[in-house]
């Protein structure tokens, strides 16, 4: 599982500017966190540690020359199988140091997920097709519309989900707020308190005055609530537009939070409460939680210190959703987020990451039949997150029975992210989780947030599109009906119609999974 | 109380009718609160004011209290003075599971007794007990001062990270990550104006440190 030796570098020495003038160019050495290159004694550029490699790519890109290839060792990592090249280096890791692997980013290799299952358009026999070009679709989505006084409006069917401060830069963190607050979206603080600027720029103000707005509409910040509780005080809770409660989440459900020692900087120590250089380990569950009426008596009182104004979200990990998601509607929340097996982490054991969890696709069903046994299918908000990378699978979780989706991992990528998996080690090369002043030099949270905000526009272009040509102006019309699933395997899971036999599996016709 | 209070009886009262009288209560003079043990979260983010609980608490009683002065006639429920910031919760009595977690300030007093996981994941907070505590106390403590007159169950300073846990009685087990360590003379006198800030009459001399052993306790490099 380890990326170590998973990438070839090679120089080409006739491209590169050093090896024909020593000393000119060390962009490279410069630029790469991971010490794969180096410079020797006569100043010449080498590839001195290629095993560092974590297959970025940004060397590449700044390369004036276009003298560097990454490539992938495939046919190594392939071949061997079970016994690849990361395996054996997973193994040897273990033997030199006697400790597990930690990994950040989330799940690698396949999982059941969206890619097997198609959307059905309109034809004659269906309600027509709606026009894109010319014609409304409605995607708001209103959470805690009945039960708060200040309900949150979003334009979008989309969040971004909790992504802490200390596993992101100041800099990721602040690109997140402008881009909800340009896009109507919601972000959140995570677990790790919350950036001073962060509320006022979600709300779409540059100043703490909230006189004039920089940045239209204004989209929402939701604080998280959390079981490491770090910097959390009144004034967080009433920092933000709502007050998310953390269950899990997908890439270490029934574990919490990991910041390692490394990204604990002065200020996220200072935020956190925590000493300089310590590792914030989250606990697994509330110490203030120890029977099941407790987590309710939470959702009461934190509605109380946000004087009944503040939706109150809840986000779980995937574990048993039917279950789960049926005792946070009754723990009287406005919006639940389940999130699945390929869901993003800062930092996890890689077995977790690997192993454990729910793929999103067969959680989706069970968490929307929770809430249709209780009457709350559509009052109680369900977003679906883990793995979710365009308006494609967005709709496909909507046509489910989800409310709306979370982009985490694809909004890094959006900022530029290569998904090398390392953002535990806190080298991040384009700033994202990284802590390191050099790195997070590289990040400019306006031209990050216009990045992040052109991807949700697409995105819901992308759902705009997939929801009117299957005949619906309204995001809220989209069933199951809209879907097929184009093998056995997905239909079983998921209970979507088979293609070709036009009907769920016989076993979903009668009484359907729990 | 000395001076003025307004009572607020809350029986038969939700905990929004109860607050939401509390709190315009509260903005004139200290308010005495009757038949609160039902209501669950009670003076919750309070940022100033005096509240007397007449009685019993309910759970989570003062809750991110971030600055008021909460005083439990009785018992207090489970969880007492969580996540504070600032401010002073007293409770006469015995106070039930995890009081003091999570606080990041402030000072709670427990004249009585305390149950299992008190002052856990504490941050920065004075949590004195005047009686004994449960088991593991000061788990996953980050800072501040724990003070038990009496005696500690078991795993007392599982995994503590930084702060002291002082200790007038005796305890079944060390939890890990944790010592016993030498009471200074700062210490002995930052005890003994603690107790006698609390009534209570101990010798601060006799009481032992708990303190930690290592920030990084799980992944060194």
């Amino acid at each position: 599982m380890s990326t170590v030796g998973a990438f070839c570098v090679t120089l080409d020495k006739d491209q590169c500017i050093n090896a024909r003038m020593p000393g000119k160019c060390a962009t490279c050495v410069e630029i790469c966190p991971y010490g794969v290159y180096g410079l020797n004694e006569e100043n010449e550029v080498v590839v001195q540690n290629y095993n560092a490699c974590v297959g970025c790519r940004l060397c590449a890109e700044f390369c004036p020359e276009n003298a560097i290839r990454i490539n992938p060792a495939e046919s190594e990592l392939v071949s061997r199988f079970p016994w690849t090249l990361g395996t054996i280096e997973e193994i040897h890791h273990k033997a030199l140091t006697g400790s597990y692997g930690l990994r950040g980013f989330g799940t690698m290799g396949p999982t059941p997920h969206f890619d097997t299952i198609v959307v059905v358009p309109s034809q004659l026999a269906s309600p027509s097709p709606r026009d894109k070009y010319r014609e409304e679709c409605n995607m708001e989505v209103v959470i805690g519309e009945d039960t708060c006084e200040k309900p949150i409006r979003l334009l979008y069917p989309f969040i971004f989900p909790a992504m802490s401060y200390g596993a992101l830069s100041r800099e990721a963190k602040l690109a997140l707020a402008i881009a909800a607050a340009k896009t109507g979206i919601l972000t959140n603080t995570g677990e790790g308190g919350v950036v001073e600027e962060e509320p006022y720029y979600a709300n779409g103000y540059e100043k703490p005055s909230r006189k004039k707005k920089r940045w239209e509409p204004g989209g929402y910040l939701a604080i998280q609530w959390s079981t490491g509780r770090w910097g959390v005080s009144a004034d967080y809770v009433d920092a933000g537009d709502a007050v998310e409660v953390k269950i899990g989440q997908g890439a270490k459900p029934g574990m919490g939070g990991h910041l390692l020692g490394d990204k604990v900087t002065e200020d996220i120590a200072r935020i956190r409460g925590i000493p300089v250089g310590s590792d914030a380990l989250s606990p697994c569950r509330y110490y203030d939680v120890t029977e099941p009426g407790d987590i309710k008596k939470q959702v009461g009182f934190l509605r109380d210190i946000s004087n009944y104004e503040k939706p109150i979200l809840m986000k779980l990990g995937p574990s048993r959703p039917y279950d789960d998601v049926k005792a946070a509607a009754l723990a009287g929340v406005d919006a639940i987020s389940i999130d699945g097996l390929v869901g993003g982490t800062g930092c996890s054991p890689e077995v977790v990451t690997q192993g454990v969890g729910i793929p999103t696709i067969a959680l989706i069903g069970p968490a929307v039949r929770a809430l249709k046994d209780l009457g709350l299918h559509r009052k109680v908000k369900l977003f679906a997150l883990g793995g979710m990378r365009n308006g494609l699978d967005a709709y496909k979780a909507m046509a489910m029975g989800a409310d709306g989706v979370g982009f985490g991992s694809a909004a890094e990528i959006a900022m530029g992210c290569r998904g090398c998996m390392a953002c535990h080690q806190g080298n991040c090369p384009y700033g994202i989780t990284s802590q390191n002043p050099k790195m997070r030099e590289r990040l400019d949270p306006e031209e990050i947030g216009q990045r992040l905000a052109n991807f949700i526009n697409a995105s819901a272009e992308e759902v705009k599109i997939l929801t009117m040509l299957s005949g619906h102006s309204d995001i809220k019309e989209l069933s199951e009906e809209d879907l097929r699933a184009l093998d056995v395997d997905t239909a079983a899971i998921t209970g979507l119609k088979l293609v070709g036999y036009e009907r769920p599996l016989p076993w979903w016709e009668n009484g359907r999974g729990g | 109380m000395a001076h003025a209070a307004s009572v607020l009886d809350a029986k038969g009262k939700d905990l929004r009718a109860a607050s939401t009288e509390l709190k315009s209560l509260l903005a004139k003079e200290p308010v005495v609160v009757k038949n609160a043990s039902h209501l669950h979260g009670l003076c919750g983010g309070l940022k100033r004011g005096e509240i007397t609980i007449d009685g019993d608490g309910g759970d989570y009683l003062g809750v991110v209290n971030s600055g008021a002065l909460i005083k439990v006639t009785g018992n207090a429920g489970k969880y007492v003075a969580d996540n504070m910031t600032s401010g002073k919760v007293i409770v006469e009595g015995d106070a039930d599971y995890g009081a003091g977690q999570y606080c990041y300030g402030g000072e709670v007093v427990v004249k009585g007794n305390a149950g299992d996981f008190t002052a856990t994941m504490n941050k920065g907070a004075t949590i004195v007990i005047g009686g004994d505590v449960g088991d593991e106390t000061a788990t996953y403590m980050v800072g501040g001062d724990v003070v038990i007159v009496g005696d500690a169950g078991e795993n007392l300073g599982n995994y503590l990270i930084r702060g002291n846990v002082y200790i007038g009685g005796d305890w079944v087990s060390l939890g890990h990550n944790c010592a016993v360590s030498e009471v200074g003379a700062d210490d002995v006198q930052r005890l003994e104006s603690l107790l006698k800030q609390h009534g209570a009459t101990v010798n601060a001399k006799k009481f032992r440190k708990i303190a930690p052993l290592s920030d990084k306790p799980f992944y060194s490099h």
